[in-house]
């Protein structure tokens, strides 16, 4: 019996915002932080 | 011996450009992942996390032995430098587990049929967790920063012990969590584009690290030397 593929898209979908998110926001975050104490 | 205000500064536009570069070389691994990595047939779309959540958990429980090595040598030489860069790596090191921590529950929905098992591998990767997260806390609540250096290198070292049991979890305890398809004796179970857009995934997620790092080491030295009204030396140095 051929097997069907689940069809679960939307998970993959929010995982890869949730982690873009993540990342996109502590990498601002921390962009901001270094041009208060840092300078530039 | 800490750097100087404008060393740190070089630090951080460095660690810029490095994390722009590694923001876009993500970008290039959804793409990758979502148009090259064929779908698997039983888990579907939803294996694709694995490129995400992978790469993240590898690259956090490097950085988190790293810190545990760095602290050591940092015991013994009391070098300034790497208790900051400890402390740099423990902020991106969270950064690295909430990806970890959030896109597994996210895969195992659909395929456990459960956001979350209280199974030994995902237990002590939470307990992990929190380690850093009272590292950090630690660290924030010792303003003497030779005891905050000597107390949170200890708490960092413990950490490290975790990893290898996190890593050997599967195999020592009966588990829902999936064994390891690459860093295991035998050769990687993975068709070569699965395995080639992981690789990927993971030399990305380390570019990231040591963008977001220098960024925030560089911070940590600037902060550190306006406490002790370095700046205003390195400014006269300057003019």
């Amino acid at each position: 019996m051929p097997v069907e593929t689940p069809a679960n898209g939307g998970y993959m979908t929010a995982a890869y915002i949730v982690a873009a998110v993540i990342y996109v926001t502590y990498a601002l975050r921390l962009w901001l932080r270094s041009r208060r104490v840092a300078g530039d | 011996m800490m750097p100087s205000f404008a060393s740190a500064r070089a630090t951080v536009r460095r660690g810029r450009v490095i994390t722009l570069l590694a923001l876009a070389g993500l970008a290039a691994v959804y793409v990758l992942a979502l148009d090259y990595t064929p779908v698997e047939l039983h888990q579907g779309l939803a294996q694709k996390i694995f490129y995400l959540h992978v790469p993240a958990a590898w690259t956090a429980l490097l950085i988190f032995s790293l810190m545990g090595v760095v602290s050591i040598v940092y015991l013994w030489l009391h070098d300034e430098r790497l208790d900051l860069f400890a402390e740099a790596s423990a902020e991106v090191g969270l950064v690295f587990s909430a990806v970890m921590l959030t896109t597994g529950p996210i895969w195992a929905k659909p395929i456990w049929g459960t956001w979350w098992q209280w199974d030994p591998r995902l237990t002590l990767t939470l307990f992990l967790f929190f380690l850093y997260v009272g590292y950090t806390a630690l660290r924030a609540s010792i303003h003497d920063p030779l005891e905050r250096g000597r107390f949170s290198a200890v708490v960092a070292i413990l950490g490290m012990l975790l990893v290898p049991f996190i890593h050997l979890s599967v195999y020592l305890f009966r588990t829902l969590h999936p064994k390891p398809v690459v860093l295991k004796p035998s050769a990687p179970s993975l068709p070569p584009e699965m395995l080639r857009t992981l690789l990927i995934a993971f030399v990305v997620c380390l570019l990231l690290y040591l963008g977001l790092v220098m960024m925030r080491y560089g911070t940590g030295v600037a902060e550190r030397l306006r406490e002790a009204g370095g700046e205003a030396g390195e400014v006269a140095d300057a003019g």
